[in-house]
C-alpha cells in the first residue's frame, strides 16, 4: 500500500503533460518522415523514367533514338540547348538532370568511332535519398543499349545474339550461412536484414538514454529540490523508495519503447515498403523471395530468440537503473545531472556505432575485449549473434550482463542505506569544502 | 516525566571531521527544547542522527523507547523531521502532498483523511491547498511542511529552523502552534535555530552546541542568570567565546 503510494508519486512525477506531448508529437514525426521518405523514393523513381534530351545533332539516327526513348516507356521531353554553360542550360531547360547528344553524334558512329554523349545532373543537397537515382543513367542505359542494337543489325547478328552479347553469362548466386544455403545474392540479404535489424538498436538507444535520464532526475531532483530527507525520515524503507522510482522509470520508459516502436516501424514501413514496391525487383531473385531465403539460410528469430533478446533488454533496463542511481545519488545540483548523463551516453553511442558499422567478432582481440566490457555491447550485437547462431557470445553476454547487474546494484544499494546518500556529491576539479577547512585551519 | 528522547553520547565522525562528540541530551513528553549552535556547529549532523537519516559513528538515541540504531524503522514510525530550506514536490497540489506524506505514515484511509484533514486546519492555506505548489511562495511552503510535520501527532517533532523563510506575523503564528501542540497534545519538539528570540519564546529548554561538543544545557532564564545575561543572545555569545578560550 505505502509502495503504491510512492509509486503513484513517482508516475505522477514522471507523466507530465510536458512529456506527453513530446512523446506525441516524436510519434506524429516519424510517421510524417515515414510518409515524407514513402514520397521522396516515388518522386525519384518517377524521375527516372523521365527524361530531358537535348538534340544538337539533328539527324535521323537521334531522332531514331528519341523514338526509342519514349518507345521504353519513359517521359521524354526535348529541348534546345547550345553552348557549355551548363548551370543556364539546365536552368534554361527547367530540368533536374539532361542528356545532350552532342554534335556530330551521328557521323562519329558511321566512322566506327565511339561517339559522345553528356550528361548533366544538378545536385541540390547531399542528403542520400535527394540524388539517389540520376535520371540520365537510364537514358544512356536505353541509347546505349540502341546503339549496341544498330551495330550488331549493321554486323548481321540476331536479337538473341546481341542478347548474349550484353549478357554473356547467367549467374546463380548462392548465399551460405554456417552449414545452410539458398539460392540468393548476398546483397539482397544484407539489404533485407538492414532493414529489419534497423528498429531495434535505435529503440535500445533511445531506451537507454531516456530510462537513465528519468531514475537520474528523479534521483537527484529530489537532493536538488531538497524533498530527499523528508522522504527518508518518512516511516518507509528506503529500499522500497528506491524500488518504487526504479519500477516508475521501467514503466514510463517501457511505455515509451512501445510507443516509440510504433512511431519507427511506421517510418521504417514508410520507407522500405515504398523501396520493395518501387524496386521489388532487386529484393526478390528469379528462384525465391528474399523472405524465404532468409528462412531457408536460418537468419529469422523464433520464439526462444524473442524471448532471448527481451531477457537481455530486460538486463539492460536493469543495468541502466543501477547504473543511474548511483550517478543520481552523487548529484549534488542541477548542472552536475547534465555532466552524468555523459557516461551513460558514452556506454550506449560506443557500442551503438561500433554494431552498425563492423561485426564485433572480427575485430581485433584487444578492441573486441575492450568493446565487449561496455554491458550494452551485447545487447546491441543481440540480434546478430542469435540469427548467425553465435549462441556462446550470446549467452556468455548475458551472463555478463548479469554479473554486471549485480554488483551495480549491490553498490547502488550500499550506496542508498548509507550516510552517502546525503553527504556524498562530486567536486570536478574542485577541493572539497572538508579539504578546504583543514588548509584554511 | 516520560522522556521522548534520550540521546546518549552520539558522536559522528566524517572523513576528517568530527561533527558530533558525544552529545547527550534528554526530551521529556509535551517538552520544547532546542538546539543553538554557530554554523557547523554539528546542530544539523545531530539533528539528522535523530531522525534516522545518518548512521552515528558511536553513542545512541532512544526515540520513545526504540533505538535509533538498531529499530531505526519503529523510531520513524514516531517522529516527523522537517529540514531546513525543505521543498516539496512542484507538480503536485497540496492536498495530494499532504495526501501523498499521510499515505507514507498510515495505510488506513480513514486515518489518512483524518491526517489531511488536520494538516489543512494547521496549515491556514485554505482554497490554496487546491493549487499546484510549484505556485506557492516560500512562506506558504514552509507553512504546508510545517502542517506536514504535526499532522500525523508525532511523538517527536524534529523541526530544524522551523519559521525561516516566514514574515513576522506568520513566525508568530507558527510559534504559538508549536506551543499550543505541546501543551495541549504532548507533542515533544527538537527544534534547531539561529534566531535567539524566537528560542528564548518557544523553548522549554535549550542546548548550546559548538564545533560538535554540547556545551550547556538548560532553561532560558536559568541560562541567563548562570552567565548574568540579558538574553539568550548573550548566554550564547558568552558559551560559545568562553569555550573558544579554553
Amino acid at each position: 500500500m505505502k509502495f503504491f503510494n510512492l509509486l503513484k508519486k513517482e508516475l505522477g512525477e514522471l507523466i507530465t503533460p510536458q512529456t506527453i506531448i513530446s512523446l506525441v508529437a516524436i510519434t506524429a514525426m516519424l510517421m510524417l518522415m515515414g510518409n515524407l521518405m514513402k514520397s521522396t523514393i516515388k518522386e525519384a523513381v518517377e524521375n527516372e523514367y523521365s527524361i530531358t534530351l537535348s538534340d544538337r545533332d539533328d539527324t535521323e539516327f537521334t531522332h531514331k533514338l528519341a523514338k526509342a526513348l519514349e518507345a521504353s516507356g519513359a517521359k521524354l521531353k526535348t529541348v534546345d540547348t547550345s553552348g557549355d554553360d551548363y548551370s543556364a542550360i539546365l536552368k534554361d531547360a527547367d530540368a533536374e538532370s539532361l542528356v545532350i547528344i552532342p554534335e556530330g553524334f551521328t557521323e562519329k558512329l558511321e566512322n566506327g568511332e565511339r561517339p559522345e554523349i553528356i550528361s548533366v545532373a544538378g545536385m541540390k543537397s547531399a542528403a542520400a535519398m535527394s540524388n539517389v537515382m540520376n535520371s540520365n543513367s537510364g537514358a544512356i542505359g536505353l541509347i546505349s543499349d540502341c546503339i549496341s542494337a544498330t551495330f550488331a543489325e549493321k554486323a548481321g547478328l540476331t536479337a538473341e545474339q546481341v542478347e548474349l552479347l550484353q549478357l554473356p553469362v547467367d549467374v546463380t548466386e548462392q548465399t551460405v550461412v554456417k552449414d545452410k544455403n539458398a539460392p540468393v545474392s548476398t546483397s539482397s540479404v544484407m539489404s533485407s536484414l538492414m532493414m529489419k535489424n534497423m528498429i531495434l538498436p535505435i529503440i535500445v538507444f533511445i531506451l537507454i538514454m531516456f530510462t537513465s535520464n528519468m531514475l537520474m532526475s528523479a534521483i537527484s531532483n529530489e537532493k536538488i529540490d531538497k524533498t530527499l530527507e523528508t522522504l527518508l525520515s518518512a516511516p518507509v524503507s528506503r529500499t522500497a523508495i528506491l524500488g518504487a522510482k526504479m519500477l516508475a522509470a521501467a514503466i514510463i520508459a517501457l511505455l515509451n519503447a512501445v510507443v516509440y516502436m510504433f512511431g519507427f516501424s511506421s517510418f521504417m514501413t514508410g520507407a522500405t515498403d515504398s523501396v520493395t514496391e518501387e524496386m521489388g525487383t532487386q529484393l526478390v531473385t528469379q528462384y525465391i523471395s528474399v523472405d524465404e531465403a532468409l528462412e531457408r539460410l536460418g537468419l529469422t528469430l523464433g520464439v526462444t530468440d524473442y524471448i532471448l533478446i527481451g531477457a537481455q533488454l530486460f538486463l539492460t533496463i536493469m543495468i541502466c537503473l543501477s547504473v543511474s542511481l548511483m550517478l543520481g545519488a552523487l548529484v549534488s545540483d542541477s548542472k552536475q545531472s547534465q555532466t552524468m548523463m555523459m557516461p551513460m551516453m558514452i556506454m550506449a553511442m560506443v557500442p551503438y556505432l561500433i554494431s552498425m558499422m563492423a561485426d564485433i567478432n572480427t575485430l581485433p582481440t584487444a578492441i573486441k575485449l575492450i568493446v565487449y566490457a561496455i554491458p550494452f555491447t551485447h545487447t546491441f550485437s543481440a540480434v546478430n549473434n542469435l540469427m548467425f547462431g553465435n549462441y556462446t557470445i550470446f549467452v556468455g553476454g548475458l551472463i555478463y550482463q548479469f554479473i554486471v547487474f549485480a554488483i551495480c546494484m549491490f553498490f547502488a544499494l550500499r550506496l542508498f542505506n548509507s550516510d552517502k546518500i546525503l553527504t556524498a556529491s562530486l567536486n570536478f576539479g574542485q577541493k572539497s569544502k572538508f579539504k578546504k577547512r583543514a588548509d584554511n585551519e | 516525566m516520560e522522556k521522548v528522547l534520550e540521546v546518549k553520547e552520539l558522536s559522528k565522525q566524517y572523513t576528517k571531521v568530527l561533527a558530533a562528540d558525544k552529545v547527550s541530551f534528554d526530551i521529556e513528553k509535551g517538552e520544547i527544547f532546542a538546539l543553538i549552535g554557530p554554523n557547523g556547529a554539528g546542530k544539523t549532523t545531530t539533528i539528522r542522527m535523530i531522525s534516522t537519516l545518518l548512521k552515528p559513528t558511536s553513542g545512541d538515541a532512544v526515540v520513545a523507547g526504540n533505538s535509533i540504531v538498531r529499530d531505526a524503522a519503529k523510531v520513524r514510525e514516531c517522529i516527523t523531521y522537517l529540514p531546513d530550506e525543505a521543498g516539496a514536490y512542484k507538480n503536485m497540489t497540496g492536498k495530494s502532498y499532504l495526501r501523498f506524506m499521510a499515505g507514507l505514515f498510515s495505510t488506513d484511509i480513514d486515518t489518512i483523511n483524518r491526517y489531511v484533514e488536520r494538516a489543512e486546519r494547521i496549515c491556514g492555506l485554505g482554497d490554496r491547498l487546491k493549487d499546484k505548489i510549484g505556485t506557492y511562495s516560500r512562506g506558504m511552503i514552509r507553512k504546508l511542511l510545517l502542517a506536514r510535520a504535526v499532522m500525523t501527532e508525532p511523538k517527536l517533532a524534529i523541526l530544524d529552523e522551523p519559521t525561516s523563510g516566514l514574515d513576522v506575523l506568520n513566525a508568530i503564528e507558527i510559534r504559538k502552534m508549536i506551543k499550543q501542540l505541546a501543551a495541549e497534545e504532548g507533542m515533544s519538539f527538537l527544534l534547531s535555530s539561529h534566531n535567539m528570540l524566537e528560542i528564548e519564546f518557544v523553548s522549554d529548554r535549550v542546548g548550546i552546541i559548538s564545533k560538535g561538543h554540547l556545551l550547556v544545557t538548560g532553561r532560558a532564564d536559568e541560562l541567563k542568570q548562570r552567565y548574568s545575561a540579558q538574553n539568550l543572545e548573550e548566554v550564547f555569545e558568552r558559551v560559545v567565546n568562553g569555550n573558544e578560550i579554553l
